[in-house]
């Protein structure tokens, strides 16, 4: 995780071109092989229009049954470099509502290709960012320090 | 994960987005129920500052407050912070996961398949 811990980010090199990264988001057959946290938890493309202002809904069928709904629209576009997203939990989930944006980069790097997925706006965060910067990195202080308060 | 309305994290970020409230959380971190006062002597700020802190942690539902007579006890709940700290690592962990995922993809697909 990076040091600024308001977001999330994930950082990869692929020995590929930055092409082919890039028709890892773009192209409907390739994402739904991927775009899951692990391989127990299967992707169906409800939608998929790829281009800016387009919307995707991605239906994730969970190992106990239950199915999650993502769903959001590309806000940018530029191949083969860079993709923009929203991002919205559909309900009944419990944090279903929340309107989060992805940002994938995709570098040329050395002969392959460098990937770095950024997720941002997780509970609004860059509004309260301005009043105090690292209040990711206190809460994970105070996580430590509850658990070890509650096993003393 | 437990029922938490979105609301109900936007008002924990919010109220981890002050100094003076995670030094608070911090002196209730122990677990003992703590009055107004005491709290206030520890911050060296007005009781009116003090109580409109308590307040917002109140509503975050991160603090639950007794009364007794005139003193108001404090005492930390801990699952908001839990829950928000899990919120974050849901997507840590979504992405982690689809990147390895990725990366198979990108090794298994035959160059003439790909663009």
């Amino acid at each position: 995780m990076s040091a600024d811990r308001s977001h999330v980010e994930v950082r990869r090199r692929f020995a590929v071109e930055p092409e082919e990264v890039f028709a890892a988001f773009a192209e409907p057959e390739l994402v739904g092989r991927w775009l899951s946290p692990s391989p127990d938890i299967a992707l169906s493309l409800l939608q998929f229009d790829f281009r800016v202002g387009g919307a995707y809904r991605f239906a994730y069928r969970l190992p106990e049954g239950r199915t999650v709904i993502v769903a959001g629209s590309y806000l940018s576009i530029v191949p083969p470099s860079r993709i923009v997203f929203s991002w919205i939990i559909e309900p009944p989930d419990e944090h279903a509502g929340i309107e989060s944006e992805v940002t994938v980069t995709i570098a040329r790097d050395r002969g392959g290709a460098e990937l770095v997925i950024r997720h941002e706006k997780l509970a609004r965060i860059d509004a309260i960012k301005r009043h105090a910067g690292g209040w990711r990195g206190a809460l994970e202080q105070l996580a430590a320090m509850l658990a070890a308060a509650k096993g003393s | 994960m437990a029922m938490q309305h979105p609301s109900t994290l936007d008002r924990t970020f919010r109220a981890l987005a002050d100094g003076t409230r995670r030094s608070m959380i911090q002196a209730l971190a122990r677990g003992q129920a703590r009055s107004a006062g005491e709290l206030g002597r520890r911050f060296r700020s007005a009781q009116p500052t003090i109580s409109k802190h308590l307040k917002v942690l109140e509503r975050a539902q991160l603090v639950e407050r007794t009364i007794e007579g005139r003193v108001h006890r404090f005492r930390l709940r801990p699952r908001p912070l839990r829950e928000a700290g899990g919120w974050i690592a849901r997507h840590q962990a979504f992405w982690e996961g689809a990147v390895a995922q990725l990366e198979r993809l990108l090794s298994e697909v035959p160059r003439d398949e790909r663009r």
